[in-house]
């Protein structure tokens, strides 16, 4: 057999094993417990599930290609990456356990139907819900087209792009639609096993194979490509350390909000099983610095890549030295890097139009119509994104730009607003509106980093102090519910009394 | 009216050690040299805050765990 059929092989029987494992999942569950059971695993995940849940989709294929690809072009910014998401592990120490508790309380699903739950207006929540979206949807195009460029490089060009689009794609709606994040959980399990092993094996091999050894390699790096090694990187990358900082921070606090972040959240038996992941998550960070460390070995082996290209720096090192077997299982490892987050990221569009934007139809209002909107939704997003790579692949590209930072601005309507009875909901709206203005203004002009910082902390800045001023300058809004059915607090510590007088007990 | 009441819990102080780590410190760490065991300084130290992060993380769930049990 040519290296391509072996490697080629090896990829079919885990994608069919993948697509079998998600249906798995959810056997002799029979398509009960309704939408809750669908979007958030009928919020039964222990804290093991949660783990590999969580990791699953926080390790996207950025991990294999983007992050190699920076550490070759730049190197040190690359490692911003590490930072925010240690970072944003710490800040989900305290919110992940309120929005749990939250979401629990008042049998909510998504940040979506949170926001309208506060705000007691459930338009907010369909406004919200076609912003997220926006936000979201070149997420699904970027995992396409990352499985994508994987697939056909491991079968050393035997599959074309075009059909692996389509494979990532049918083998992530496979099972997605039925078996929604229980099935992304036992995917994910596969996933974390293949991540851990290959960048394990890579991370050894790799410098052994090409330099001799560890000291070799980091010797010639420290001697011949001193620019990579610190802030602001090689080249004129723009990336300094306020860029580095302001990214960190404003991440940090925006993964905890990340409509796929809390769909993990939510999925948890208890909260004390997401306190605990706020301790192992980080641990899996130290992967990270494999593909980061081997995309700079690859300007040794593979200078002069350039563009996209240097997004396969660490498959070009692999191909180059692997039998094909080897390529073959890398290969899936990455391939699922890009199917876990991508089901999940389609989960969660499914389950906040369900929710928020189709129920408000009242047709759809009822709890199994909202399952089945959902999953048709979750079909439509996924067939949207997969023409959209076809068909205009830059409209994406352009919209990711702004993805994050985008998202970064329901900070203060969302946690600000679950915390604070004062926000109003015309200083919150306001601030959303603002927030995003400025930074599709900042990025579209080509403004980002503005004066070497984030535009998006500065543009979250901007919303803070509009929703702040808009909410003090009007009077409150007038709601008659308690404190209690409108704000979260911490499961476990909070007390909730039903008098001001004196404290209740646990 | 149901109130919620928040207890101190001045052990989430712990979680800002990875703000400093690995923001804070930025300007101090943004070096080649040292070279610790082969790495590059700012890789290292980088590595360190990644070690360390779960660290802090566990002391902030302790003090949960002990603010919980003297309740």
């Amino acid at each position: 057999m040519s290296a391509g059929a072996v490697a080629t092989s090896i990829f079919a029987v885990f994608m069919v094993l993948t697509v079998a494992l998600g249906l798995l999942a959810v056997r002799g569950r029979g398509g009960q417990g309704g939408l809750a059971e669908w979007s958030v695993g009928g919020r039964s995940l222990g804290a093991v599930f949660i783990w590999v849940l969580m990791a699953g989709e926080s390790y996207t294929s950025f991990s294999y290609l983007g992050a190699a690809g920076w550490g070759y072009n730049f190197g040190a910014p690359v490692l911003y990456v590490v930072a925010y998401m240690s970072c944003g592990y710490a800040v989900g120490y305290v919110v992940g356990p309120m929005l749990w508790a939250y979401a629990r309380e008042h049998g909510l699903v998504g940040i979506t139907d949170m926001i309208a739950h506060r705000y007691g207006r459930p338009w907010l929540g369909a406004v919200v819900a076609v912003l997220a979206t926006v936000f979201l949807l070149p997420y699904i195009q970027l995992q396409i087209t990352g499985m994508g460029v994987v697939v056909s490089t491991i079968s050393y060009g035997s599959i074309s792009l075009n059909w692996a689009y389509f494979l990532a794609f049918a083998v992530t709606t496979g099972f997605v639609v039925v078996s929604g994040l229980r099935g992304s959980a036992w995917v994910s399990v596969l996933k974390d096993v293949l991540v851990i092993a290959t960048l394990g094996f890579l991370a050894i091999y790799v410098p052994l194979h090409y330099f001799g050894g560890y000291g070799e390699f980091l010797d010639r790096v420290v001697a011949e490509k001193p620019d990579w090694l610190t802030l602001p990187g090689a080249g004129d990358s723009g990336y300094g350390t306020a860029w580095f900082a302001s990214t960190s921070l404003l991440n940090a606090l925006t993964v905890v909000i990340f409509p796929t972040t809390v769909a993990g959240y939510l999925g948890a038996r208890n909260a004390d099983a997401l306190r605990r992941n706020a301790i192992w998550l980080p641990a899996y960070n130290v992967l990270l610095f494999v593909p980061m460390l081997l995309g700079m070995a690859a300007l040794f082996v593979v200078p002069g890549l350039t563009g996209a290209d240097s997004n396969l720096a660490l498959f070009k090192l692999v191909t180059d030295a692997l039998p094909a077997w080897a390529v073959g299982v890398i290969g899936v490892a990455a391939a699922l890097s890009s199917i876990v987050p991508m089901a999940v990221f389609m989960l969660v569009i499914g389950t906040m139009w369900g929710r928020s934007v189709l129920s408000l139809v009242p047709r759809l209002h009822s709890q199994p119509r909202q399952k089945a909107a959902s999953q048709t939704v979750v079909v439509i997003a996924g067939t949207l994104a997969l023409i959209l790579t076809y068909a205009a692949p830059n409209t994406l590209v352009r919209l990711s730009l702004i993805s994050y930072e985008g998202m970064a601005q329901l900070l203060p309507m969302l946690l600000l607003g679950l915390v604070w009875r004062r926000l109003s909901l015309a200083g919150a709206v306001s601030g959303l509106a603002v927030g995003v203005g400025a930074v599709c203004a900042l990025v579209f002009t080509g403004n980002d980093p503005v004066f070497g910082v984030n535009a998006g902390l500065v543009a979250l800045a901007v919303n803070l102090g509009v929703a702040l001023a808009v909410t003090w300058a009007r009077p409150a809004d007038v709601d008659g519910r308690a404190d209690a059915e409108v704000l979260a607090s911490d499961p476990g510590t909070a007390v909730v009394t039903s008098g001001t007088s004196r404290a209740g007990c646990a | 009216m149901a109130v919620i009441r928040r207890p101190r819990r001045p052990h989430l102080l712990w979680l800002l050690v990875p703000f400093v780590l690995y923001i804070g410190a930025l300007p101090f760490v943004n070096r080649v040299e040292p070279v610790v065991l082969g790495l590059p300084f700012f890789f290292a130290w980088m590595l360190a805050a990644t070690v360390l992060t779960p660290v802090a993380a566990y002391l902030t769930w302790r003090g949960d765990l002990k603010a919980r049990a003297g309740r």
